[in-house]
Parts: C-alpha cells; sequence; structure tokens
C-alpha cells in the first residue's frame, strides 16, 4: 500500500515535471524540471530495488549531464525562447495528433488480450523481493560482463565514438588565435634567434 | 547436296547473319587503318553475300517447297526454366523478309558510294548500315522473344544512330532525341508484353508459345484487383503498343518525319523499307497470339486506318521532298497494319515487300535528285527536271505508279488486295476503315503526282547556278535505281498469285477459319490479267485516276489554284500544315517541327525541353504536380517531424481499424 | 555457459575496433604532411577485414556472444560489400576532402566507427546488438556531416539528421519494447520460436510493436512518408559524405529490414505485409516525381533513392524466399549505382567548384568522353534498361511481386512510376551528350579515381550481362537463413 502510494506520488511528480521541462519558457527552469524528472525516477528505481541504477541516475544524469547544462545555458545567456511562430498554426493538429497515438497506445495496451495484464498480476512487492544478500549492483556487473558483453563492447565504442565527435566539431582552430607550438618552441636554437652581425668599423671623418 | 546444305547445316544461316556484321566491325572498328575504297568494299561484299545466300535460301523455300528450320544455337543462360538462347527460325516469311532486306540493303550500299562520296563519316556510315543489316537480319531470323528483343532494339539504336549521323546539325540532334524517346515508349509496351508472355507460358520459345497459345484463351489476369483482362488480348495490345512505336503508327508516329534529318539512304533503308516495316512483321509473326484476340485486331484495324488516311493528307501540303515521302511511308505502313487488323496477314507482308521496293526506289530517286540539287530539298525550288536527269526521272514515275497503285504495277497487287480484303472483313471496324484507305488511294495518288509534277515537269525555279549545273546522277546511283525499278514494277505480277491468294506462307501464319478474308477472296481470283481487268471496273482505279487528274489540273494547267485553295481552306490548310498540331500536343519543345527548335530553345529554356520529353502532355501535369510536392519539403526541422508522426499516426489507425474489424 | 565467449567469429569485428584506436592515436602523432598515413591505414583496414571476413566464411550459422551475435553467410557477404563499397567511396572522396580540409584522422576514425555499426547490424541477433549497431552508424553519420566547417547547410543537415535519426530511435525502442513485453525475450530466434504460441493472445500487441519497429526502419531507409531527411542532408552534406550516407548504410538498412522482420517477425507478415505495401508505393510515387523537379543533381539522386527503397521494399513484401534475394540482389545493385553516381559529382568537382548542378554535367562527353560513358551505363542501369545491371534488379523484384505475391497490379504500378523515373535519369545522359559545356575548366582526376570509376562502371555492366554470378549468392545466403 505504502510502496503504492509512493509509486503514484513519484510517477505523476515525473510526469508532470516532464511536460513543464517542454512548456516551459525560460531554458534554466527547464533544466531543472529535468533535474526534478531524474530525482522521481531514480525513486522509481528504488522502489524496485534497483539502488544501483538509481543513483547511477543521480550522480551522472543529476550531478554531471544536467549541471555542465547548466553552465552552457546560464554562459549562454539564453533568457526567454522567442513564442514560436508556428506554434499556435500547428497546435490543433498536433493535439490532435497526439490524441490519436495517445489513444491507439492506450487501446493496445488497455487491452486484456494485450498481455500486459501479466504484469497486474504479480503485486509490485512480490516481484522485487530478493533473498539475503542480495546485490542489484552485482547482479548487473555480472549481466553486463558475461551476457551482453557484446552490447556493452559496443556502447563502449559509441562513447569513444561521440567523445571524438564532440571534439572534432567543436575543436575548431580559428586562424586568428595565437597559440603557442610547444614542439617549434623546444626545438628553437639560438642561431635561428640570434643573428651576430659584424659591422665594420667605420672611421670618423 | 546443295539443298542439304540449306536444309542441316546452320552455317549458311550464320553466313548470312555474319557476314554484315563481319563488315561492320572492319569497317568501324579498324575504320583508321584502312582506305575509303576498301571500306566500302569490305561492307558490299559482307551484304552482297548475305544477299546472295538468301536468295538461295529463298530459291529452296519458294520452289522445292523446303520444311521449316528451327534450331538453337546458342544458349546464353537458363533461369527457372526460361531459355535465354539465341537461334533461328526460318520459314517462307523469313525467308521472304532476309531476300527483301538484303537486296534493298544492298543497293542502299552501292548507292551511298556516290551519295556520301563528299563526307567525312563515309566508313562511319558504311559501319552503320553494315550494323544495322546484321541487327534486321537478327530480328526477322529470330526463334524466341529475347532474340527477336535484341533485334528490335538493336535496330532502333542504329537508326538512332543514322538519324543524328550529321550530328552538328541541331535539327538532326532533336530528330534524333525525338526517335529515342518515343521508341522508348514503345519499348515499354514490347517488353511488358514479352514479359508477360514469359510470365502466362513459361517460354520464350516462338515455337513454345504458339503450341500453347490456344490453352489461354480463357485466362484472365487482373492488372487492377477487381478487374479481369484477356491474357491474350492484354498480350497483344501489348505487343503492338511496341510495333506502333517502331512502325510509326499514331499517335507514335511523330518521330519518323523528324527522321529525314538522316542521310537519303538511311531514309531509304531504314525509315521506309526495313526497320519500320518490323512492326508490321512482329505482328505477322506472331499471329497465333493476335488471332485469338478480335479486341486486338479490332484495335490495330483502326489505328491502322488512321494512320493511313491522315497521314496520307499530310503529304499533299509538304514541300520537302523527303518529307512528302515519308508521309506516304506512314499512309503505307498504316495500309500494312489495316491488312494485319484484318487478319490478311498475307497481303499485309506482300503489301511490305512491294513497299520496299517502290519506296526505296522512290527515296533513293528523290536522293538522286537532291544530289544533283545540291542538297536542295524544297520541291518549289525544282521543276523540269526531266530534260536533265531521264534515268532518275523515269524510274522515279515507275516508282510513282507502283506507289498509287497502278494497275499491273507491284503496288497494285498489294494494295488491292489489301482493299478487298478489308472490304471483306467482318470486324465491327472494317467498315470505317475501308472507308478510309479507299479515300486514301484517291489521296495517295495525288500527293504522288503533285510531287512528281512539281519536280520533274512544269518551269524550271532553280536558280541559274544549279540549272547550269544540272545533269545525270553517276553510275553508282542510277545502276541501284535501275535495279530497284525492275522488281517494282514486276514483283507484284509474280507473287501475288501464290503469296496472297495461294498458301505460300503456310504454317508460318496462322489464320482463324473464321476471320479468313483471303480465303474469300481467293475464290474469285482468276490469274494476273483478270484481277487487272477488273480493277478497270473497280472504285479505287477511278479514285486513283481522279487523284492524278486533280493533282495534273492543280499543278500543271492552273498553278495558281492551289494558293487560292489554301487561301479559302485556311483552317484546313494550317492544320494539315502543323500535323494536326500533333508535335503541338506531344510537347510544347517540339512545336512547329524541328526546324524551329534553334529559336524556340533560346525562346523557352531547358525545362521546357524536358518536359517536353513527356508525350500526349503528360509533362505539364507531372511537372505541375512534382512542384506542388515540392512545396512539402519545406526545410522545417518541425515539419518532418510532424510528418513522421503523421505517418505513424496513420498506420497505427490502418492497423487498429484492421484488427478491430476482424 | 561458459563465461569467455567464442570470439573468432567476431574476428573481423575486433579487427576494426583495434585499428579505428590505433588509427585514432597514430593521427595524433604524425605530423600535418603524413597526413595521408591515415587514410592508407583506413584503407588497409578495410582490406583486412576483407579477407578476415572471407577467411571466416562458412555455409553455416554461428551464433555467439549469448545469441546476440551471428555468423552466418549472408552477414559474411554483405559484410563483404560494405567494405568494398567504402573502399571506393575513400578512394573517391580523397581528393575532395583534401581540398576541403577535412583529410583528418578524425574523419577516417569516424567512418571506421559507422563501418564498425554497419557490422553489427549486419551480424545482429538480438534487438540490443541491433539497436546498438545502428546508433553507432547513426552517431558517427551526424559527425561526419556536421565537419565541414566552412559551409552553412552541412551542420543544418546534421541537426535535422540527428533530431529526426533520434525520434526514430525512440520509435524503434518503444517498438521493441513492446515485443519484449509480448514475447519476453530479445533475441530474434527466441521471438520467432515464441511469437508462434504468443500469437494467438498477443497479436495486438505484437502487431502494434511492429508498426513502431517498420516506421523507424522506413527512416533509416527512407522510405516515404519518413524520407523527408534524405533530400535536405545528402544535399547539406559534403559531397564526400554524400556519397558515403547514400551507399553501404543501405546494406546495414537493409540487413536490419530482413533480420528484424523476416529472421525475427516473419510469422506477423500479414501485418507488415500491408504496411511495407503502402510505403512502397509512396515511395515509388513520390520519389520518382518529385526527382523530375530537382535541380541539384544531389537532390536528385536522393530522390531516386526514395524510389529504389520502394522497389527494396517491393522484394521484401512478397514474402518470399525469391523475393527476399531479389531484394538483397537489388540493395547490392543500388549500392554499386549510387557510388558510382555520386563518385561522378566528385570527380567534376574541383577547387572552389562542387558539381552539383545537373546543369553542370552539360557537355561531359566532349570533357571527358570515357567518364560521360561511364556515368550514362550508372543512370541507364538506375533506370532499368537491359543489359544493365539495374534492369535485372527491377526485373528479380518484379517478378517475386507478380509470382509469389500474386499482386499484378502493384508491379504494374512499379513498372508506370518506373517509367516515369527514366526522364530524369535521361536528362543527364541528354545533357552529357547532347548540351554543350558551361564550365571549361579542365578536369583533374587522379588515377586512383579514375581506375576506380572505370572498374565501378564495368562491373555494372558486366555483371548486367551476367547476373547470375551476384545473383546465386544472394539466393545461397537468403536461403541459408530461411531455412
Amino acid at each position: 500500500m505504502t510502496e503504492a502510494i509512493i509509486f503514484y506520488l513519484f510517477s505523476t511528480v515525473a510526469v508532470v515535471s516532464a511536460l513543464m521541462m517542454i512548456s516551459v519558457r525560460n531554458p534554466v527552469r527547464a533544466a531543472f524540471y529535468l533535474v526534478l524528472s531524474f530525482f522521481a525516477s531514480a525513486i522509481i528505481w528504488l522502489l524496485l530495488q534497483a539502488e544501483f541504477l538509481a543513483i547511477v541516475l543521480v550522480l551522472v544524469y543529476v550531478g554531471a549531464v544536467m549541471v555542465l547544462f547548466l553552465f552552457v545555458v546560464m554562459m549562454l545567456d539564453l533568457n526567454i525562447v522567442e513564442k514560436e511562430s508556428g506554434f499556435t498554426r500547428y497546435f490543433p493538429i498536433g493535439i490532435m495528433l497526439a490524441a490519436i497515438t495517445f489513444f491507439s497506445i492506450y487501446y493496445v495496451l488497455g487491452q486484456k488480450e494485450s498481455g500486459m495484464d501479466v504484469f497486474q498480476s504479480q503485486p509490485l512487492s512480490t516481484a522485487a523481493s530478493h533473498v539475503e544478500g542480495y546485490s542489484n549492483t552485482k547482479e548487473l556487473g555480472k549481466l553486463l560482463y558475461s551476457e551482453y558483453v557484446y552490447a556493452f563492447e559496443i556502447a563502449a565504442m559509441l562513447l569513444l565514438v561521440a567523445i571524438v565527435a564532440a571534439i572534432s566539431l567543436t575543436y575548431r582552430r580559428r586562424p586568428k588565435t595565437r597559440h603557442q607550438n610547444p614542439d617549434l618552441q623546444v626545438s628553437a636554437r639560438h642561431e635561428d634567434r640570434i643573428r651576430i652581425v659584424k659591422i665594420p668599423v667605420e672611421e670618423r671623418k | 547436296m546443295e539443298n542439304n546444305l540449306v536444309e542441316q547445316d546452320m552455317s549458311i544461316y550464320l553466313a548470312i547473319v555474319l557476314a554484315p556484321l563481319m563488315g561492320a566491325i572492319i569497317a568501324g572498328v579498324f575504320g583508321r587503318y584502312i582506305s575509303r575504297t576498301m571500306a566500302h568494299q569490305v561492307t558490299i561484299v559482307g551484304v552482297a553475300i548475305s544477299a546472295a545466300l538468301s536468295l538461295l535460301v529463298f530459291k529452296h523455300f519458294a520452289l522445292e517447297d523446303m520444311t521449316t528450320i528451327n534450331e538453337t544455337i546458342y544458349t546464353w543462360m537458363v533461369s527457372d526454366g526460361l531459355h535465354l538462347e539465341v537461334g533461328f527460325l526460318i520459314d517462307k516469311l523469313t525467308a521472304m523478309m532476309m531476300v527483301v532486306v538484303t537486296f534493298v540493303s544492298l543497293m542502299v550500299h552501292i548507292y551511298t558510294i556516290g551519295y556520301m562520296h563528299d563526307d567525312s563519316g563515309y566508313k562511319r556510315f558504311f559501319s552503320y548500315i553494315s550494323l544495322f543489316t546484321f541487327s534486321m537480319l537478327m530480328l526477322i531470323m529470330a526463334n524466341n522473344f529475347v532474340q527477336l528483343f535484341f533485334g528490335w532494339e538493336a535496330v532502333g539504336l542504329v537508326s538512332y544512330l543514322l538519324i543524328g549521323f550529321w550530328y552538328t546539325r541541331e535539327t538532326a540532334i532533336y530528330a534524333n532525341l525525338k526517335a529515342f524517346i518515343v521508341n522508348r515508349v514503345g519499348d515499354f509496351g514490347f517488353i511488358l508484353g514479352i514479359a508477360l508472355v514469359a510470365m502466362t507460358f513459361n517460354s520464350l520459345d516462338y515455337q513454345d508459345v504458339f503450341a500453347a497459345s490456344t490453352l489461354h484463351t480463357e485466362s484472365t489476369i487482373a492488372l487492377f484487383p477487381g478487374t479481369h483482362w484477356s491474357t491474350i488480348t492484354v498480350i497483344c495490345l501489348l505487343l503492338f503498343i511496341g510495333a506502333m512505336a517502331k512502325s510509326a503508327q499514331a499517335p507514335l508516329h511523330v518521330w519518323l518525319p523528324d527522321s529525314m534529318e538522316g542521310p537519303t539512304p538511311i531514309s531509304a533503308l531504314i525509315h521506309a523499307a526495313t526497320m519500320v516495316t518490323a512492326g508490321i512483321f512482329m505482328v505477322a509473326r506472331m499471329s497465333p497470339l493476335f488471332e485469338l484476340s478480335p479486341v486486338a485486331l479490332n484495335f490495330i484495324l483502326l489505328i491502322g486506318a488512321v494512320t493511313a488516311f491522315f497521314m496520307g493528307l499530310l503529304g499533299i501540303v509538304q514541300n520537302d521532298i523527303k518529307r512528302v515521302i515519308a508521309y506516304s511511308t506512314l499512309s503505307q505502313l498504316g495500309y500494312m497494319t489495316v491488312a494485319l487488323g484484318a487478319s490478311a496477314y498475307a497481303a499485309s507482308i506482300f503489301h511490305l515487300m512491294t513497299h520496299a521496293f517502290f519506296k526505296a526506289l522512290l527515296f533513293l530517286a528523290a536522293g538522286s535528285v537532291i544530289i544533283a540539287m545540291h542538297h536542295e530539298q524544297d520541291i518549289r525550288k525544282m521543276g523540269g527536271i526531266r530534260h536533265y536527269m531521264p534515268i532518275t526521272w523515269i524510274t522515279f514515275l515507275l516508282g510513282t505508279l507502283a506507289l498509287i497503285g497502278t494497275p499491273g504495277f507491284a503496288g497494285f497487287f498489294s494494295k488491292d488486295s489489301i482493299i478487298m480484303a478489308v472490304h471483306a472483313s467482318q470486324l465491327p471496324g472494317a467498315n470505317i476503315a475501308y472507308l478510309a484507305i479507299l479515300l486514301g488511294v484517291f489521296i495517295t495518288a495525288f500527293y504522288s503526282f503533285r510531287l512528281y509534277f512539281l519536280v520533274f515537269h512544269g518551269q524550271p525555279r532553280m536558280d541559274h547556278h544549279t540549272k547550269a549545273d544540272l545533269h545525270e546522277t553517276p553510275k553508282v546511283v542510277t545502276v541501284p535505281l535501275i535495279l530497284l525499278a525492275i522488281p517494282s514494277v514486276l514483283i507484284g505480277a509474280l507473287f501475288v498469285a501464290d503469296m496472297v491468294f495461294g498458301d505460300f506462307f503456310g504454317a508460318a501464319i496462322m489464320v482463324l477459319p473464321e476471320h479468313d478474308v483471303l480465303a474469300t477472296l481467293a475464290k474469285d481470283y482468276h490469274g494476273i490479267i483478270a484481277m487487272v481487268l477488273h480493277s478497270f471496273k473497280s472504285l479505287p482505279f477511278w479514285l486513283m485516276l481522279a487523284g492524278i487528274m486533280s493533282a495534273w489540273y492543280l499543278y500543271m494547267v492552273n498553278p495558281s489554284l492551289p494558293e487560292k485553295l489554301s487561301q479559302r481552306l485556311l483552317i484546313i490548310h494550317k492544320v494539315l500544315l502543323n500535323k494536326y498540331y500533333f508535335d503541338d500536343i506531344n510537347s510544347t519543345v517540339f512545336a512547329g517541327g524541328a526546324r524551329q527548335l534553334g529559336t524556340f530553345l533560346s525562346r523557352f529554356g531547358d525545362t521546357q525541353v524536358i518536359d517536353g520529353w513527356f508525350v500526349n502532355g503528360s509533362a505539364k501535369l507531372v511537372a505541375w504536380f512534382s512542384s506542388i510536392i515540392r512545396h512539402i519539403q519545406s526545410g522545417y526541422l518541425y515539419h518532418y517531424a510532424f510528418a513522421m508522426m503523421l505517418g505513424l499516426a496513420t498506420l497505427l489507425v490502418l492497423l487498429l481499424t484492421t484488427v478491430i474489424s476482424h | 555457459m561458459s563465461v569467455t565467449p567464442d570470439l573468432l567469429p567476431a574476428t573481423a569485428e575486433i579487427f576494426v575496433l583495434i585499428m579505428t584506436c590505433i588509427i585514432l592515436v597514430v593521427d595524433t602523432f604524425t605530423p600535418e604532411k603524413y597526413r595521408a598515413s591515415s587514410y592508407i591505414l583506413t584503407q588497409g583496414t578495410l582490406l583486412g577485414a576483407l579477407l578476415i571476413t572471407i577467411g571466416l566464411y562458412t555455409e553455416q550459422s554461428i551464433v555467439t556472444f549469448h545469441n546476440t551475435f551471428i555468423l552466418d553467410p549472408l552477414a559474411s557477404m554483405l559484410k563483404g560489400i560494405i567494405y568494398i563499397v567504402v573502399f571506393a567511396v575513400l578512394i573517391y572522396s580523397k581528393h575532395f576532402l583534401q581540398q576541403h580540409k577535412m583529410f583528418k584522422g578524425e574523419y577516417f576514425v569516424l567512418m571506421l566507427a559507422s563501418v564498425l555499426g554497419m557490422m553489427v547490424m549486419v551480424s545482429a541477433y538480438s534487438f540490443v546488438t541491433l539497436y546498438l549497431g545502428l546508433e553507432l552508424l547513426s552517431l558517427s553519420l551526424y559527425a561526419m556531416i556536421a565537419m565541414q566547417d566552412q559551409a552553412k547547410s552541412a551542420p543544418e543537415a546534421a541537426m535535422k539528421y540527428f533530431v529526426l535519426g533520434a525520434m526514430a530511435s525512440g520509435l524503434l525502442l518503444y517498438g521493441m519494447s513492446m515485443i519484449y513485453g509480448a514475447t519476453g525475450t530479445l533475441h530474434l530466434a527466441e521471438i520467432q520460436t515464441n511469437i508462434l504460441d504468443k500469437f494467438e493472445t498477443h497479436s495486438l500487441l505484437l502487431s502494434f510493436g511492429l508498426v513502431f519497429i517498420i516506421v523507424a526502419v522506413a527512416f533509416k531507409l527512407g522510405a516515404v512518408p519518413f524520407h523527408m531527411w534524405v533530400p535536405d542532408v545528402y544535399h547539406g552534406a559534403p559531397t564526400a559524405v554524400t556519397i558515403f550516407i547514400g551507399s553501404a548504410p543501405k546494406i546495414a538498412a537493409f540487413a536490419m529490414l530482413f533480420r528484424l522482420l523476416v529472421d525475427g517477425l516473419e510469422s506477423l507478415h500479414t501485418s507488415w505485409q500491408d504496411i511495407l505495401i503502402i510505403l512502397a508505393i509512396l515511395s515509388m510515387a513520390v520519389g520518382n516525381i518529385i526527382a523530375i523537379a530537382q535541380t541539384n543533381i544531389k537532390r536528385m539522386l536522393a530522390y531516386s533513392t526514395v524510389a529504389h527503397v520502394g522497389f527494396i521494399l517491393l522484394g521484401i513484401l512478397s514474402v518470399s524466399q525469391s523475393g527476399y534475394s531479389a531484394s538483397m540482389f537489388y540493395t547490392i545493385t543500388y549500392t554499386i549505382m549510387a557510388v558510382g553516381g555520386f563518385g561522378m559529382v566528385l570527380l567534376l568537382s574541383h577547387k572552389g567548384f562542387d558539381a552539383e548542378r545537373i546543369s553542370d554535367f552539360k557537355g561531359l562527353s566532349t570533357r571527358a568522353p570515357w567518364f560521360a560513358v561511364m556515368m550514362m551505363i550508372f543512370m541507364f542501369s538506375m533506370a532499368g534498361v537491359p543489359p544493365f545491371l539495374g534492369f535485372w534488379a527491377k526485373l528479380l523484384v518484379l517478378k517475386a511481386v507478380v509470382v509469389e505475391a500474386d499482386m499484378v497490379w502493384l508491379a504494374a504500378i512499379a513498372v508506370f512510376f518506373s517509367i516515369i523515373g527514366i526522364f530524369y535519369y535521361l536528362r543527364i545522359i541528354k545533357f552529357m551528350f547532347f548540351d554543350k559545356a558551361e564550365d571549361s575548366e579542365h578536369l583533374t582526376i587522379t588515377q586512383g579515381m579514375a581506375v576506380t570509376m572505370s572498374i565501378n562502371g564495368v562491373v555494372v555492366l558486366l555483371l548486367g550481362l551476367y547476373p547470375g554470378i551476384l545473383l546465386t549468392y544472394c539466393v545461397q545466403a537468403i536461403t541459408h537463413v530461411i531455412q
């Protein structure tokens, strides 16, 4: 019962803050709503006794990604986004489209025969109860490094590509920037720097 | 021994096909290492070998009643039971076509020595016409659809190369392009037809297909869900679309008049005597299929009648000597098509043969005039040439008489047979067709003699310089004329009894008893003399005479009258001058014909040219449609995302509605 | 369950991965003037991977990494073709990259990473690996598009591709999660077996997930109405990247389509067949018609891609062995032709001038007759004119539609639209052979480019004359998977 209350509370928070995130005009506020949404999701992970995922979510997304994001947003001084001119024009038809998609999904997932009811038959608490000494982190690690090792490696490669892509796209040497070249500095010889010119002494007339 | 050679050994047929190819390769690929004389010698020898052997084969078939040969020489690939192979089917139909093709080709080869004498592309030209001869032989000797298609494309390719032979002329390039595009339209019909044959019969071999054709009379095909079309009819119509483009039947005829931009020998060989008749030949060859589809036959009959009548009318207003003959060719092809529609295949093929000779003669004679006139083609600047060029004059007159169907000449026998056959036909459209081709006789006589009078009689209208220099063309030109004049006069009388009313073609052409109009006519046939005598009492003869007399009156007695008449009948004259505005309808670009294209291009630019490629004015429709859709591609990201979501929602709703309705 | 999975089948992937890292390091420490070393290493990697893949070729299906990786004839063949195509792409684009200051190590690293992504997709045997491979491919592509910093259009194209691609990925994941919910597994083989007994109870959920998956695949392939990114990205990206996007990833997308719909969800074919019919007709119609109105050759080829995708879908939707192999044949054929076609655009470009307008092809027959003939071969082949390769591809697909699926009307529509399509291919031929050149600058064609282009053209012609060579392999590969 308590679990159900917690679940509904935080899932409401997650959904509402997600909605707010896309609808507010101020980017800083939007970022904070996203943080809130992540927190709420982390708590739902906790309910499922997936502590590791919950902590990672908070650490990585809230602690690192979003903070970085906030820095960028604040540095760029983006305050309020101009009202989209096309927004009102496309709003009704957009809503209609969203409604159609939503109701068809609702229809399918709400169906008894859709097969989703198998999950309802198990109470939340029993679905996630484990034996003594069970470690979610350890289990996750075991799976990641055995069954999903291939996928894990590809994901690692994906991150490498992301780094390469990010650096190559943002790192642009502007022609006017002054920069040092250590290679040249180190290999400089005094012959290149100083030229001793012998000037013949001229007699004063 | 000799008989054995023809009957059993395929090497003789290979020799017939490969001799011109060798000539083409030597003159074309090794052209730079050999002299001009060498180039024409090599190709002429090649074609001469081929012509001689063809005559030998024909002799065996015509006189000794040899049995049909059907043999595969080489298998290219086998896929799912479909054999793609090279092989020859030789029967009387093929043998006759081989003689016509090789003989006319030989004459044209010889004639070319004179006509192209000063041209820089001399060797290239010989190489092309030999290559053409090879391709045409492959086409007619094929025993399967694949080879037929190969030949079909190859002759088209060479024709395309030759129309644009003088590629520095802008008009030639566009005539070239036009021929290419129109023929692609036909090819699609043709290749779809072949595909459907392969699908229905699971074979591409003539013999298999014809043998199985009666099994499929009842089968239908759902072109669109819920509709049923007789498979045979669809096949026949598709194949005939191919024939329409190749044999220049309305409305796919537009390329043929423009093809006159090519050198005259080409007009004679490809665009009069041989290639354009490939469509006629193909339908005759496929008679076992076409016979099973009255719908297709009726369609053919009407298309042919329309072409025969309306294209003839256009010949009246043309002033270019070659274009008059070109429109005459269109009209005569219409006659052949009408005959096909009436199931008088034999009469059609017979007309094809006589026409090949006299039309090649007319073109070559016209070419002879053109050489003498220093490449002037406007008949208003000619006149009285008979005094200067007697041989050309006489042969041209003989050709003209044959064309209009003067009793006793070759054209008479073939054309009269067609008219009688259509008269006897029971098809629903036969009455209209009969009327069209009957009036066509008057028109043919009129424009032919108009041309003849304007060129050879009356006062000379050329400038002094040309007139002073006017003389008969060299022997290489006149000899082929004389050699062609002989069959133009005689061949009708020689073969009419066998080919049209006899059973010459035998099994090569299949006619259902209920369609067999020629058999009905044969009962009334009592020899050549009787046929000639009977014609004096028949309508076509008097119509022909009326045509000649009108031409004589209008252009000899009272030459100012045509001008007045055209003033009086301004609208009709204009419609005819603009070729029924076909070109304008077909495309905004080709409006006014290839001549005005230069100015036109500078005015409208290229986009219109591209639109102009669409036949029947669909150009603008498609372009309009595509420019509308182009607006959706706005470049805005949210439009694209929106389109994606819309697509997703549509698919979801579609899925749900089908699931719920189950 | 062994702890260490069998690594041998994945040697090619591991090799490419290691080489990518090596190039990354080597490039950092090589001075500017030896930059070509990265290029040579990349080419070497592709050749090495080709050798490994050929060496590992087996007639069996080897599954490893706990059922997430499969090596079968289909995978080997598609991988081999990907290497060859990318190899050619690199040769074509070398000159362009040097002129546009893109001849950098990062470019080659990203390219190899996307090749790796494609390899993962081709060999994927589970939803997870399929998805990750797709992401690896896409992410590298986004970055490659955006790399040209002078042009404004490139970042815009990258942005569009990125946002829409992310949307498609989301839809794919959503669809996959539904299939997972219904079948309880991510492995394609288990899905195939589980569906059979879950079909009665879960049919709605299954087909619902299917729609999302198809939408995502349709996006990757560029089928209408999920094609909007194709022209903008092809147009906006630097030509050297366009030739890459337009070629090899199509093979990977075909593999994805095949693995998902046939390997995994073939029992749902009644549902996906109808959807594919709609997508195929729309693609052929929109692609062919809009291509006519284009004046930019890259956009025109983009729309032509959309039209060709319609044909690829036709083969799949005939739900038959011969249809699948026809589709595979078509995809490979298309890739070979597209590389040639875009390669010609690169060939005509020179410093400060990208030959992007169709009118830039005017008078090519006088400037470079041999290459004009090559381009003519590509255009004829794309138009489906016999005896070129493209003709057989179209023919086989149509045959499958008519014979196997018994949908003559669909084949008729396909033929109708490909006839419309012929006009824009012919327009290029017309420009090349009948018009006067507007650009009189002397063409600088490197030897490698000339040789590759000639081989490319000759291959299109020769395979057209002997289509059996390629077709046999396609049929074998598909037959093996279907069993």
